[in-house]
């Protein structure tokens, strides 16, 4: 699956979560926008339900990855805190899937 | 009420299949899965043969389900296995396939349905614990510790899943007759029943009640909440 593939899931996946979001809290829907941390209005339950969501339309697509596993949790840097880094870490994924 | 799709763990016999029996009876869609075959044959039913702590079994079976069923709205864990026995005659293989099978499997169900769940417009997950998590007797330290986990999961699991409309409850019998109690001697089962306020073993109709409770659409308020048959708390 290409990059710019996985981004617009990513993309439609927090244009979704938006639409159940009150409009003050809304998510910024962009490459490179934050996603979990400082910078964002989305909660630990929110992330789980936006991860759920982007695991749902890879597995759609004939990519099934785990996105919540030990090596996400256990990195120094969260692989959520943004759209580009999310994006790298499903690419990541894939690959290993593959090899 | 509406008809639902729902998922029964340990569906082969005993209180499972009396479950399964009961939503079939009630309208719904049965799913069930149980490590052997099936007696219950109806349109609305289908069975798979596997062992719940297989999980390679049972991912594909959600893979499939997911393929073909569009939403689940219940998951029953009630799939169980009881080892009597002292903790210093208890090899350490025993209590691994309790625990396995009584909190493992029910953790990795609860989170593979959840995902299917949050399509619903109120799922519920209802897991089968036991009055032997309160009454602490000897000789049940390993079975009444996984259940044990299996209520701590409940209530926690509520938490998370409240943001998902899914309630997460359990419902703990007193001993009924089943294939569950027929291998534990029914001296330690009568200590068991003399301990509760009403002193007999329940029916399969007495948990369906509580877990029909749980299920009602008026019962979107009920979770994290653990109910013991026949008096104990």
């Amino acid at each position: 699956m290409r990059p710019d593939a996985v981004e617009q899931v990513v993309l439609d996946a927090l244009r979704n979560a938006n639409l159940a979001r009150d409009p003050s809290v809304q998510l910024v829907v962009a490459p490179g926008a934050p996603i979990f941390g400082p910078d964002s209005p989305l909660d630990s339950l929110g992330l789980v339900a936006l991860l759920l969501d982007i695991e749902d339309a890879l597995r759609d697509r004939g990519c099934p990855v785990v996105l919540s596993d030990e090596r996400a949790v256990s990195q120094k840097r969260s692989p959520f805190r943004s759209v580009t880094t999310l994006v790298d870490y499903i690419g990541t994924l894939l690959q290993t899937e593959q090899a | 009420m509406a008809t639902r799709t729902v998922l029964v763990t340990g569906a082969t016999r005993g209180l499972g299949k009396a479950l399964v029996e009961h939503f079939l009876n009630a309208g719904h869609t049965v799913i069930g899965c149980g490590r052997g075959e099936t007696t219950v044959t109806h349109e609305r039913y289908t069975h798979w043969r596997l062992d719940v702590t297989d999980a390679t079994a049972v991912s594909g079976m959600f893979t499939e389900l997911k393929r073909t069923v569009v939403t689940l709205d219940v998951l029953i864990n009630n799939a169980g296995v009881a080892s009597m026995n002292a903790v210093a005659l208890t090899p350490l293989d025993a209590a691994r396939r309790v625990v396995e099978t009584n909190f493992l499997a029910a953790f990795n169900f609860t989170r593979e349905a959840l995902r299917m769940m949050r399509k619903s417009s109120g799922g519920r997950v209802v897991n089968v614990t036991s009055v032997a998590v309160p009454l602490r007797l000897e000789g049940e330290a390993v079975y009444a510790a996984s259940k044990s986990a299996l209520e701590t999961f409940t209530r926690i699991a509520a938490h998370e899943f409240a943001a998902f409309n899914v309630t997460c409850n359990a419902v703990g019998p007193c001993p009924v007759e089943t294939s569950l109690t027929a291998g534990v001697p029914r001296q330690k089962m009568d200590r068991l029943v003399a301990a509760q306020a009403i002193q007999r073993w329940a029916r399969p109709e007495d948990v369906v009640n509580v877990v029909d409770f749980f299920l009602r659409p008026e019962s979107a308020m009920v979770t994290g909440q653990v109910i013991y048959l026949g008096g104990v708390s």
